[in-house]
């Protein structure tokens, strides 16, 4: 029997670190993708009320 | 997986932020998101796996019987050949069908290459499961932990050409080039997966032959046992769909910073000589980039 435990232990163990460690990349990588796309986002979303207050627009953001 | 962006400039994007707007030749793709319906899919198919893992492993363990030959060794049927399954038939086929896709000119998208990509990761994890976990049987079966049998020998190799192709994405290439060469790998490699498949077969072999999907289609196992491993193959085939989901989706994070964290790096640059006295800082310092290296966005 100790073998049928050593074979499901090793299985079990693996498929769950892999799956932690999924999510813990993606939750890395949503935060960097958050951190780098964040201000544009913001912008965009912010529309031309925000254009408006940050003054007169450059001839490339026209 | 509808993770399909629009391009847009940095200055259409922030043409409301005074010191980005001079860049106007800079295209940043809108951040991926991911939609409140997929998440609840991939929650749904993660607790579905899990509670299906715990059944199969409690049907197995403590309620099914014991073997007349094999005794509690029986046990370890009703998760080794679940690995197997997904790792042979669902990871490999999958990664393989992907790059026959991605290599077709009427279907190429790097959405295969991707899935290719995800479906190769996880199908590596299932493999190492399947061979340690075939070991593990063999060694009071056969009386050893290893033999170069035909089975074993060919799914080894197939672990050694996957492990191959995650080796050859990590070369700096193009997405184009990395996507292309590691669809010929992929392919190359499934030569292998009808060679498993048949090896009981065509060679004498220590491995059993197929127990359910045999030449008559008539499964050799009955009753309890069947259920248990019929659950045990429905459990990790949901565990694979879910690791697929996710790893999928890092692929689409990593795709996007790859490709917009040296335009934003410029366009930080840029603004930084625009406006001096406004400190610049669009980016917020330096993040992780796809390969884990540190990208300087200051």
């Amino acid at each position: 029997m100790r073998y049928v435990t050593a074979g499901y232990v090793f299985i079990l163990v693996v498929l769950a670190v892999y799956a932690v460690q999924l999510v813990w990349r993606r939750r890395r990588l949503s935060q960097a993708v958050d951190r780098v796309a964040g201000p544009f986002d913001q912008d965009r979303v912010a529309g031309p009320v925000a254009a408006t207050a940050a003054g007169p627009r450059t001839e490339a953001s026209a | 997986m509808s993770d399909d962006v629009t391009t847009t400039t940095v200055a259409e994007s922030a043409g409301t932020h005074p010191a980005a707007a001079p860049v106007s030749n800079t295209r940043v793709t809108p951040a991926p998101a991911q939609s409140s319906r997929s998440k609840a899919v991939e929650r749904t198919i993660g607790l579905l796996a899990l509670l299906g893992t715990v059944a199969t492993v409690w049907l197995g363990i403590w309620v099914t019987p014991p073997d007349k030959v094999q005794g509690d060794l029986v046990r370890l049927v009703y998760i080794h050949p679940g690995v197997a399954w997904v790792a042979l038939y669902l990871a490999f086929g999958l990664a393989a069908v992907s790059s026959l896709l991605y290599l077709w000119p009427r279907t190429r998208s790097l959405l295969w290459d991707r899935l290719a990509a995800a479906a190769v990761e996880v199908g590596v994890v299932f493999n190492v499961c399947t061979l340690v976990s075939g070991s593990i049987w063999g060694r009071p079966t056969w009386g050893v932990w290893w033999a170069w049998d035909a089975r074993l020998t060919s799914t080894a190799v197939l672990l050694v050409l996957f492990l191959g192709y995650l080796a050859l994405r990590r070369v700096p290439a193009e997405p184009e080039v990395r996507a292309r060469r590691s669809a010929f790998v992929a392919l190359f490699a499934a030569v292998d997966i009808p060679i498993i498949h048949f090896s009981v077969n065509w060679w004498n072999t220590l491995h059993q032959g197929a127990t359910v999907l045999n030449a008559n289609l008539s499964p050799q196992i009955h009753g309890s046992m069947a259920w248990t491993l019929l659950l045990g193959f429905v459990a990790l085939t949901l565990a694979f769909v879910w690791m697929l989901l996710v790893r999928y989706r890092i692929g689409v994070l990593e795709d996007w910073l790859g490709a917009n964290e040296l335009d934003l790096a410029l366009a930080e640059r840029q603004s930084e000589g625009a406006a001096p006295a406004n400190g610049g800082s669009v980016a917020g310092g330096p993040v992780d980039g796809p390969s884990g290296d540190r990208v300087g966005v200051a």
